[in-house]
């Protein structure tokens, strides 16, 4: 077993060619590059596209990342990478360079899943241990609430989203407003100013047989729809109302449910992840609810949050350290892979 | 004396072959238009557990269905990173061609799936122009024989056994310059349908 194991991991689960080094829990690098660009016209992630990107991008993006973190290949103890869930042309680019790489160097091979990898990635900004805790996994492809007992062998899922993702509300909203795309960056901006109660827009699964039946379940349709209607009966409109309106109710109940979760389980620690977790008004009122709360609040750096290949080797770190064993390396990419299923075995 | 791992991922069958200069040392396949992605690290794993010293690494740059195609690339690029030795692209179908003997002028055509082949025609051998894409039954009309998987699937071929890269052939195309490819060969643009906007 390796103390501080040297981890390059490589994340290609969408549109970002990302790979990560990490020492044990330090970060070295953190390079991507995104064809984010490619994709804006079409209002949404091309997978053709991406996955062209990924292959073209690959080797460029590993070797700045060594060069950033002045280490060589031949210094890396282990390679981890995204196995799933995602976009499975593109995962397949990203687990085949890994293993190419691993076979290369004769060095273990871990793919583990994308969503624990948000998750473990706190490590990286606050040094703590990361469990157990709750975890609130908040991006444009998924909105759940975990329990994480342990990060490299035990995820258990407390709940998810019936229908979009936070993330992909954000999309659909901005889209309507005509804001671009990816939406949450834009209506983060745009929402500033703005009066967050200005429009009372519905939280999903709140009422009080929700809370019997799905606790810990989101529902997001209903909320585009009421801004949709309401842009649509409201012709001229306060932009800036409305974002700050839409992104209150969608925090609120991110937040309610993510504090019911900790206090059912009388787990007083909750780390939120993913690309949602960038945005400032989720992070200042997690800040205000957890402390009233006395709940140990965790979000990683901003730049740690959206999809990047330090969170992949951070996890990879983690399951060296464990002593977990490694992926084979003919372990097939799993496009729906799921958050209870740690590594590719 | 050059050890070349040699990989081909352009068609349903993923090769691969440990090749000194032109002579065989390893080689193994499987057939399987979607295994292409974890039947390469075994097979791979597999050749280099008898043969571990490689000089460099030669890839078939297509064309070929698109996924399967770029495991093999990238691959081979990563790995060839991780050895810090060169990587050699080849035309997929110029290690087809290299099998036909009977025949000076001829046409390879493989599966380009949607009911269309990728192909290139031959004279005396040699490829005439860069590879392309057709409807089976347009190409058929050719008075010239046709070789290649899809040459078979389509029914417009004679009834041959060439029908997959030839990896030895792969080898010895590596050894001249001019056949070296650096970018996959996708032939088609990318079908632009965000993933927001596909039927789930
Ligand atoms: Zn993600």
């Amino acid at each position: 077993m390796i103390h501080e194991p040297l981890v390059l991991g490589i994340e290609t689960s969408c549109d970002e060619t990302a790979v990560g080094i990490v020492r044990g829990r330090k970060l070295l690098s953190n390079v991507l590059s995104s064809s984010v660009d490619e994709h804006a016209r079409f209002g949404g992630v091309v997978p053709e596209i991406a996955s062209r990107a990924h292959l073209e991008a690959m080797g460029t993006v590993i070797e700045a990342a060594l060069h950033q973190s002045k280490v060589t290949l031949n210094e890396i103890d282990a390679v981890a990478v995204t196995g799933g869930p995602g976009l499975v042309g593109a995962l397949l680019v990203g687990v085949a360079s890994a293993s190419g790489l691993a076979l290369g160097l004769n060095k273990p091979f871990y793919a583990v899943n994308h969503l624990a990898a948000h998750v473990s990635v706190d490590l990286l900004t606050h040094q703590l241990p990361v469990e157990p805790t709750i975890a609130l996994l908040v991006s444009g492809g998924h909105s759940s609430l975990l329990q994480v007992d342990d990060i490299t062998s035990s995820i258990t899922k407390l709940g998810e989203s019936m229908d979009d993702a936070a993330g992909e509300a954000f999309d659909k909203i901005a889209r309507v407003m005509g804001l671009g795309f990816p939406g949450g960056p834009a209506l983060d901006r745009e929402s500033v100013g703005g009066n967050s109660s200005a429009i009372d827009f519905p939280r999903g699964l709140t009422q009080s047989s929700d809370w019997q039946t799905r606790p810990f379940d989101f529902s997001f349709s209903g909320l585009k729809t009421a801004v949709a209607r309401y842009l649509e009966s409201t012709p001229n409109y306060n932009r800036a109302d409305v974002a700050a309106s839409f992104q209150e109710a969608i925090v609120d109940v991110l937040l309610l449910k993510a504090i019911a979760a900790c206090k059912k389980t009388g787990i007083d620690s909750l780390v939120i992840a993913g690309g949602v977790a960038a945005n400032a008004r989720l992070r200042a009122v997690a800040q205000e609810r957890c402390e009233n709360s006395k709940i140990q609040l965790r979000i990683p750096a901003p730049g740690l949050c959206t999809d990047n290949g330090a969170m992949v080797a951070a996890l990879g770190s983690l399951m060296v350290s464990a002593g977990r064993a490694p992926s084979p390396l003919d372990a097939e990419a799993d496009s729906s892979l799921s958050v209870t299923t740690v590594s590719l075995v | 004396m050059t050890v070349s791992l040699v990989i081909d991922t352009s068609t349903s069958r993923t090769s691969v072959a440990i090749i000194d200069d032109t002579a065989i040392l390893w080689q193994g396949f499987r057939d399987g238009a979607t295994a292409h992605g974890h039947v390469l690290p075994a097979l791979a794993q597999e050749g280099l557990s008898a043969y571990s010293v490689i000089d460099q690494v030669v890839v078939g740059m297509g064309p070929g269905p698109y996924t399967g195609l770029r495991v093999g690339i990238a691959f081979a690029r990563s790995f060839a990173l991780a050895r810090t030795i060169g990587v050699i692209g080849i035309c997929s179908l110029d290690a087809i061609a290299a099998l036909v003997t009977e025949e000076n002028d001829f046409i390879i055509a493989t599966d380009a799936r949607r009911k269309e082949v990728y192909w290139a025609k031959y004279e005396s051998g040699m490829r005439v122009g860069n590879p392309s894409i057709e409807y089976p039954l347009k190409l058929s009309e050719s008075p010239l024989q046709i070789f290649g998987e899809g040459a078979a699937k389509y029914g417009i071929g004679s009834k041959s056994e060439i029908l997959y890269p030839d990896l030895r052939a792969m080898a010895g195309l590596s050894q001249d310059s001019q056949n070296w490819i650096d970018e996959p060969m996708y032939l088609r643009r990318p079908d632009a349908v965000p993933t927001s906007e596909r039927p789930s």
